[in-house]
């Protein structure tokens, strides 16, 4: 038997979206690709700069991620924490940069894995520190507080740290010293591929992998997921909930500075804003994957980066649309306007109670 | 006993590294040279010492002899000047190098933070002073409370007072008064002599104010209704004939500030009916700004790429109908989600529209980086008459019709409260299922809210747009929303004087204080943080709200209310301090 529905104009709007959505990929796709405007290569290079880009997101989403999977919470200052570990990172590689006065080379290019596993170090520590600051002072004492209360606060706590880094350490942009192995390209079965890029590939994985390991296998990791489960149940079961918070928090910060070095490798500039857009990115990015899953943040963030690099030049170059690549953060809102609107519990993730 | 010192002992670790962040971030050098009592006393100082003060305090709000409670508090305060010299000479350790990193770590903060004298001894005397305002501040709680009452008012009399200076010395001598000018300020400071009359004035204010309050209280209770209303029309005549003649005893300065505020104040009522009414946190507001004043300027600048030209108040209409339906269709996909998503994507909204508004794609239309330029005024080129008032110009001449729009809104906004709809948004702020088992059509509700607000944020935009004479893009950034929603919790979700508060709060307060402009953002994120903690219903709160976030607890006394919203230089001082 078939329900009579009202058809509500809420209906009628997102049905609109959905099919105009479908219309503008499907004919800017065609446009773009039946004109070659762009050469094979130059796609692949997108696609490898994406891939890039996309993995220091996922490691900036896994923290959005976990927090949300033990308290529930957008961590909106997150994005700050990733910016705080890049500027921590930056003031080592600069000290490491400066030129030893006998031989002439600094002891970052001297010895570079040591120095880079110090930077690394120094940003984790340090976002590692404000992430827990963070969570005793501004979000402890909210625990009981209504849903919204949380949320306002982490958006006022964005703004302070932010607007603190700008008064400790000045408005200037700040430029990464760069390490000589890295120039260049080198050869993956005959693709060349920048230095750089596959650097951050690499450590984001690795970095990724390490996390997987300690959620799935280690006692702390399991008391996380315990505490994401429920939080009541597991303080019955014995576990420090408060312990296990500010430990989400703590691995949340590591990985976000962690993030914000191999940000910085990709685009060697850091200032105090630049923790805003990746920051609403990488949420983006672990929304695409079902907020609360740690391998969805994964695969969101490379997915997220990879729409995000090759989507404007696939969807508007065929539309003559200028220098499309202004508008990559519009396709990126506009993935997250979406993926909120039609998927709110993520690619890979499904509706709740079902 | 051991328990109690080590408590002491963290305060003051918390009040030493809260100044030195102070010192570190730049506010304390920022203010350095705004005096407050001239050569004896500048803002920066008082920034500086006034966590010690706050610190002795705070530890001396505990049960114990009096004896007891002060030593510790004193305790706390050496400890803080302790560990804040002891920060200050490994800065001087390490200088220069360190300067590479902290920007504001130089010999001048170094010597201003140690009242001038060599690092040796301006740590001794740091600590030294540490101890005194620990005990200071420590005697505050001991002391009754009208004594109190009247020093705190003291305090922020001579502080407002002296930071009043640009504002009040133009006036004063425009009245001839160059004696009176001469008695008060020097250098931007009140004169000693001056500011001691400043503080006896104050504190008698402080002490009288209340029992004179309840007294006036009383009588008007006790009044016939009908002397009551006769009562009720004279002040709110006053209060209108205050409003409408500020730009002229004010000057052209304040009205510019003036404007500013307004522009906030009708802001806020518009995402107050969003955020505080309904619940629907909405964190690009700026997007409805932006639209409102994009449109105004592409209907009203001849040089437009409509070109057309028209009068604001045939484009107004057009204006309003437009952000309300923009509002409308924004809203529908997304008034579906749960609280928190719905704040993401609105942000991701309001970021698409300044992008868009950005973008080389969309320039013909909205000039791009360029924005839109010559804007017409709202009436008659800018120029026009008042009865009684004389000829309006300048500031003044977006100063009335702004206040005649934020009056329309808050009437608006009041009516609606009260109304069935603001009932049913209350519902669906409180428990959105229970609401909707009662019989109410969340989705419409929810959209009601949405395009009022949308519409009195582009009132908010159309009026920016001509006030400026054009608009650009880089205006509208995410930092416009939050600082709207700033004002609307510093003064109280859901309260509508509550918005006028914050707006001159947060907007008027820093514009007195040039030195500020830096400094605002931190002090919004500080200022957010905190009320969220402290004081989650505003300092103007709304009674129902109140209730609701205090459920469990009992009702706060009354005197401790009294402290804090009364003295306005609260805010930018105790802002930063704890976070």
């Amino acid at each position: 038997m078939r329900r009579i529905r009202r058809v509500s104009l809420v209906d009628v709007v997102l049905w609109g979206i959905r099919i105009g959505v479908v219309i503008f990929v499907a004919v800017g796709t065609y446009l773009t690709l039946s004109d070659g405007l762009l050469a094979g290569e130059n796609w692949r290079d997108l696609l490898i700069f994406g891939i890039a880009q996309g993995s220091v997101y996922a490691l900036i989403a896994l923290g959005y991620t976990l927090v949300y999977g033990v308290l529930l919470m957008i961590n909106f200052a997150h994005g700050d924490v990733f910016m705080f570990g890049a500027m921590t990172g930056f003031f080592t590689a600069n000290a490491l940069a400066a030129p030893d006065p006998n031989t002439g080379i600094s002891p970052l290019n001297a010895n570079p894995v040591f120095g880079m596993a110090l930077v690394l170090a120094t940003a984790m520590l340090s976002a590692m520190m404000v992430a827990i600051l963070l969570e005793r002072l501004a979000y402890r004492p909210l625990r009981r507080a209504p849903r919204l209360v949380p949320l306002i606060t982490a958006i006022g706590a964005s703004l302070f740290i932010s607007n603190s880094v700008r008064g400790l350490y000045g408005e200037r942009v700040l430029g990464y010293p760069q390490l000589d192995i890295l120039r260049g390209t080198f050869d993956l079965f005959g693709i060349p591929v920048l230095k750089t890029q596959a650097v951050v590939i690499v450590g984001a994985a690795l970095t990724m992998m390490l996390l997987y390991w300690f959620v799935e296998r280690t006692r702390t990791g399991r008391a996380m997921r315990a505490v994401s489960e429920n939080k009541d149940t597991a303080a019955l079961m014995g576990i420090d909930v408060d312990r296990t918070i500010t430990i989400t928090f703590a691995v949340g910060g590591m990985l976000a500075g962690a993030a914000g070095v191999l940000y910085a490798i990709v685009f060697p500039q850091v200032h105090w804003f630049m923790g805003f857009l990746p920051g609403i990115k990488a949420f983006t990015a672990a929304v695409l994957g079902g907020i609360g899953n740690i391998v969805g943040a994964m695969l969101g963030g490379v997915s997220l980066g990879i729409l995000e690099s090759v989507a404007p030049n696939l969807l508007l170059l065929g539309f003559g649309v200028p220098s499309p690549n202004q508008l990559r953060d519009v396709v990126a809102f506009s993935v997250l306007v979406l993926v909120l609107i039609f998927r709110p519990y993520g690619l890979f993730g499904r509706p709740e109670g079902k | 006993m051991m328990a109690v010192l080590r408590r002491a002992a963290v305060a003051g670790l918390v009040v030493g590294l809260v100044m030195l962040y102070l010192a570190g971030v730049g506010l304390i050098g920022a203010f350095a040279d705004r005096h407050v009592v001239t050569e004896y006393l500048s803002l920066g100082q008082l920034m500086l010492l006034a966590p010690l003060l706050i610190g002795g305090f705070a530890m001396a709000r505990q049960a114990g002899s009096v004896v007891r409670r002060l030593s510790i508090g004193a305790f706390a305060g050496g400890m803080g000047g302790a560990v804040f010299a002891l920060g200050i000479l490994v800065v001087v350790a390490l200088s220069p190098g360190i300067r590479g990193v902290f920007i504001r770590a130089n010999s001048e903060l170094v010597s201003f933070v140690f009242f001038g004298l060599d690092p040796g001894l301006g740590a001794l005397l740091m600590v030294g002073s540490g101890l005194g305002l620990g005990l200071a501040g420590a005697s505050l709680p001991v002391v009754p409370p009208t004594v109190r009452r009247g020093l705190l008012t003291g305090a922020a009399g001579v502080v407002l007072m002296s930071m009043l200076e640009p504002f009040v010395r133009p006036r004063l001598t425009e009245f001839d008064l160059h004696d009176v000018v001469r008695f008060l300020y020097q250098a931007g400071g009140l004169l000693p002599l001056a500011a001691l009359i400043v503080f006896g004035v104050s504190v008698l204010l402080g002490v009288v104010w209340r029992p004179a309050r309840t007294e006036v209280q009383r009588r008007f209770a006790a009044a016939d209704p009908g002397a009551q209303r006769v009562g009720r029309w004279i002040a709110a005549l006053l209060l209108i004939s205050f409003i409408a003649t500020l730009p002229q005893l004010t000057g052209v300065f304040i009205t510019q500030v003036l404007v500013l505020v307004g522009l906030y104040v009708l802001l806020g009522l518009g995402l107050n009916i969003v955020v505080g009414y309904a619940g629907l946190l909405d964190l690009g507001y700026v997007a409805f700004y932006a639209v409102g004043a994009y449109f105004t300027a592409l209907l009203t600048s001849p040089t437009s790429s409509l070109g057309i030209g028209l009068n604001f108040w045939v484009a107004l209409p057009l204006v309003v109908l437009g952000s309300a339906m923009i509002g409308l269709f924004i809203g529908a996909p997304v008034l579906r989600l749960r609280g928190d998503y719905l704040a993401i994507v609105t942000l991701g909204f309001g970021e698409i529209a300044r992008v868009l508004f950005l973008s080389d794609a969309l320039e013909p239309w909205f000039g791009g980086v360029q924005g839109i330029l010559s804007i017409p005024d709202i009436i008659d080129e800018g120029r026009y008459t008042i009865p009684l008032l004389g000829e309006i110009s300048g500031p003044a001449a977006t100063y009335y019709p702004l206040v005649a729009f934020c009056a329309v809104a808050a009437f608006v906004a009041w009516r609606l409260k009260y109304s069935r709809t603001g009932r049913a948004w209350n519902a669906m702020r409180e428990d959105e299922d229970v609401a909707q088992a009662t019989g109410i059509n969340i989705v419409n509700y929810k959209l009601l809210a949405f395009a009022m607000g949308a519409a009195i944020g582009c009132l908010g935009g159309a009026i920016f747009a001509t006030h400026l004479e054009s608009v650009f893009p880089g205006t509208f950034n995410v930092l416009v929303s939050i600082t709207v929603l700033a004002v609307v919790i510093l003064g109280g979700m859901g309260s509508i004087p509550g918005v006028v508060f914050g707006s001159l709060a947060l907007i008027g307060l820093p514009e007195l204080l040039r030195e500020f402009a830096e400094f605002k953002l931190l002090v919004y994120g500080g200022v957010v943080v905190l009320m969220m903690i402290l004081r989650p219903e505003g300092f103007v709160p709304d009674v129902t709200r109140r209730r609701e976030l205090h459920e469990a607890e009992p009702e706060e006394e009354e005197e401790d209310e009294g402290d804090n919203p009364e003295s306005p230089e609260a805010t930018p001082t105790a802002a930063p301090s704890p976070a």
